[in-house]
């Protein structure tokens, strides 16, 4: 069993993969981190205080998994989904009714959703109110806050896809107060409708702008954010440990 | 270099040209995409409706046309067709026949019958379209709702 | 610099120093880890990765638990001559549509939103003293104004709420002054003190940077709370204000999700 193990672990194609040894020592342990694409975005050393489940609650890494979540259950109902107006509401009937787990599925994706926007505005909460947006974080608040509308945006784009009477009014209410707007208001709404009212154009815009535009936005701007939480010094809460103790 | 009459050297002037022709091909890229997204269909949900007979439409009452989306409100002076969305936030607003007025379910404006507003919140009266009596038959040219600030007896086709 | 270190006279395999470094100067510096580092930090590895799997273990599980619950709603296919009433936009807007109800679209929907948003992202630049980043609430202080403020908007922000919509000043008065006095100016003007009376109240004891900015955010956010509240879970047909629990024609603000 060893022998079997150790022939694979020592030969070219698993050393041409991984280029450390099994993480139980210093430095394999930093080369983890160093040499993998997806734990990059950690730092090799963590502070034990930022790591404090009362500090954070998580609620950062908590959003980018629920985002994760949505993207898989979101891919695997476009199997079943298209954007006409005359099909798409029977496309989630049948869903709902046919597909084994489909019903399932769609209540993950639109949980989720729900969830994601209370995550990410409570994670907005606790960082503000651990005062972590000061210096050097101010622009990575800023990107957060460019992540949060455009949660807003992905929610409210994927409310009207299941074309039903909740969809169309919700949206339709929705864009109107878009129109309000001084000066771009009528042009950004029309824009966004792709014509005068929620039709088929609109349903074909908000598609796009959800299944493609948006998603793929948050997730480069989520790569982003979190690689700024490492430039700017990991969390906050590292600093206020080293002030306290050079204040004594 | 010093008998070099020109203040900025060839370095800068490439620099500058270079700057200069990317951000003009990027203005003309975002023209470009703006252009693209603007809505292609001019508005309204089709041309001519065809609404019915005028001697169909007693003076005084109010008739939905569904498939144009308006109401035909019959006066002493004519008729005018009343685009069913709400100048609030877009609801299809019902005529309610014991009120004798539109009343909209979602923020309760209400509108008297040429569509001029009694309550609530929506900022101006109901839009309009365009109507049309040809040899006592009533047409609407739905593709262009008319937005007013106040109702006026013009707007009223003579019937 | 350092020193030379002596050569040894013959250098062969044997003799060759298995020290292969050697400390050329000591600086006094900021240094991540000097004196303590070790003592505070851990190595990333395993430990986060174990919270980030749990974490994913976790909401996948409390997504499955809320998804084999309770169905995501489906109503009848849209519509576009019946309105169904209430017409509710998504909840996490019902805040702005609740803002609506108390004046015009121009001012409740797009110019207070704005500003709001405007505020949330200038709040690094308005409060950019770097001291008491990290710690909740920065000072004892801090947490006590934080609280106040959100107990005073949890009281006024309802009153207003439930006063406007039973004697609304717009309705009222409609006809006998200008639309733009009743709609604009006076919801305008009595939201701003509402919102900035904390804030006034705070100027006069000197407040740090940071206490503006959390009287100036918990207003604004618990404000946006009661709103999204309001909207989402007490407004009924026609728009009216009733208890969730006791609405008319069988109507569930929770259908709504
Ligand atoms: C899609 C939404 C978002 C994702 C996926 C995300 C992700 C993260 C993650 C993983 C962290 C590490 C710390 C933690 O878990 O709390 C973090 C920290 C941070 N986030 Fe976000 N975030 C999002 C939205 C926001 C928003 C809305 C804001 C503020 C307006 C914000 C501002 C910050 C700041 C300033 C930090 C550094 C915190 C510190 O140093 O203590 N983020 N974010
Ligand atoms: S949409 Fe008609 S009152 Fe708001």
């Amino acid at each position: 069993m060893q022998k079997i193990k150790d022939f694979i672990v020592n030969s070219r194609v698993w050393r041409s993969f991984f280029r450390h040894g099994w993480p139980d020592n210093p430095l394999d342990r930093s080369l983890v981190m160093t040499t993998n694409i997806f734990f990059h975005l950690h730092p090799v050393k963590v502070s034990r205080k930022s790591l404090r489940w009362s500090y954070s609650f998580g609620l950062g890494i908590i959003a980018a998994i629920v985002f994760t979540v949505l993207t898989v259950t979101g891919i695997l109902l476009m199997f079943y989904y298209a954007p006409t107006v005359e099909r798409a509401y029977t496309y989630i009937n049948t869903l709902q009714s046919q597909v084994p787990f489909g019903q399932l599925l769609r209540n993950m994706h639109r949980w989720g959703a729900h969830l994601m926007v209370i995550v990410v505005v409570f994670h907005m909460a606790r960082v503000f109110y651990t005062g972590a947006y000061k210096p050097p974080r101010e622009f990575n608040w800023v990107v957060g806050v460019i992540l949060l509308l455009m949660t807003l945006g992905a929610s409210f784009t994927g409310y009207l896809l299941p074309w039903d009477q909740l969809a169309y009014w919700a949206i339709t209410v929705g864009t109107s107060v878009a129109g309000y707007a001084p000066g771009l208001g009528p042009t950004a709404k029309a824009t966004l409708l792709g014509g005068p009212e929620v039709g088929q154009e609109a349903l074909t815009r908000f598609y796009a702008l959800h299944i493609m535009v948006i998603p793929a936005a948050i997730a480069l701007i989520t790569a982003l954010h979190i690689w700024r939480v490492r430039k700017d010094g990991g969390l906050a809460a590292q600093d206020a440990e080293e002030e306290g103790e050079t204040n004594g | 270099m010093a008998e070099n009459k020109s203040t900025i050297s060839r370095r800068q002037f490439l620099g500058i040209a270079w700057t200069g022709s990317l951000a003009l091909f990027f203005a003309q890229m975002m023209v470009a995409l703006l252009k693209f997204i603007k809505p292609v269909t001019s508005g309204g949900f089709g041309g001519l409706v065809y609404a019915g007979k005028i001697e169909e439409f007693a003076i005084g009452s109010i008739n939905r046309i569904l498939k144009g989306r308006f109401y035909i409100s019959r006066t002493e002076d004519g008729i005018i067709a009343l685009w069913q969305k709400c100048t609030h936030l877009g609801c299809a607003v019902p005529w309610v026949e014991e009120e004798g007025q539109f009343h909209c379910p979602c923020h309760g404006s209400l509108f008297n019958k040429v569509g001029e507003v009694l309550g609530g919140p929506a900022p101006r009266p109901l839009d309009y379209f365009p109507s049309e009596i040809r040899s006592g038959e009533v047409w609407v040219d739905t593709s262009q709702p008319i937005q007013r600030k106040k109702f006026d007896p013009s707007q009223i086709t003579g019937a | 610099m350092a020193k030379k270190t002596p050569q040894p006279e013959s250098f062969s395999p044997e003799t060759a120093p298995t020290k292969t470094y050697s400390l050329v100067e000591l600086v006094k510096a900021p240094t991540t880890m000097a004196d303590r580092g070790p003592d505070n930090t851990i190595f990333a590895f395993p430990a986060v990765a174990l919270i980030e799997l749990l974490l994913t273990l976790g909401v996948i599980v409390v997504l499955l638990g809320m998804s084999l619950a309770v169905n995501a709603p489906l109503e009848e296919i849209a519509n576009p001559n019946t309105t169904t009433d209430p017409a509710k936009a998504p909840w996490y807007f019902m805040g702005l549509q609740e803002m609506l109800e108390h004046g015009h679209p121009t001012l409740m929907a797009v110019a207070l939103p704005t500003l709001m948003v405007l505020f949330v992202i200038a709040i690094p630049y308005l409060d950019n003293d770097h001291r008491g980043s990290g710690v909740w609430f920065t000072s004892a202080r801090g947490k006590r104004i934080t609280l106040l403020t959100a107990l005073y908007a949890l009281i006024v922000m309802p009153i207003y709420i439930v006063v406007d919509t039973k004697y609304p000043l717009r309705e009222i008065l409609r006809g006998q002054f200008p639309d733009f006095l009743l709609q604009t100016v006076i919801p305008g003007l009595l939201i701003s003190v509402i919102v900035l009376l904390p804030l006034l109240i705070l100027l006069r004891s000197k407040p740090t940077s940071r206490e503006i900015v959390l009287v100036m955010f918990t207003m604004l956010f618990v404000s946006a709370i009661v709103f999204t509240l309001a909207g989402f879970l007490f407004r009924g047909p026609g728009f009216e204000l009733y208890w969730p629990w006791n609405m008319p024609g069988g109507y569930s603000p929770w259908d709504n999700l």
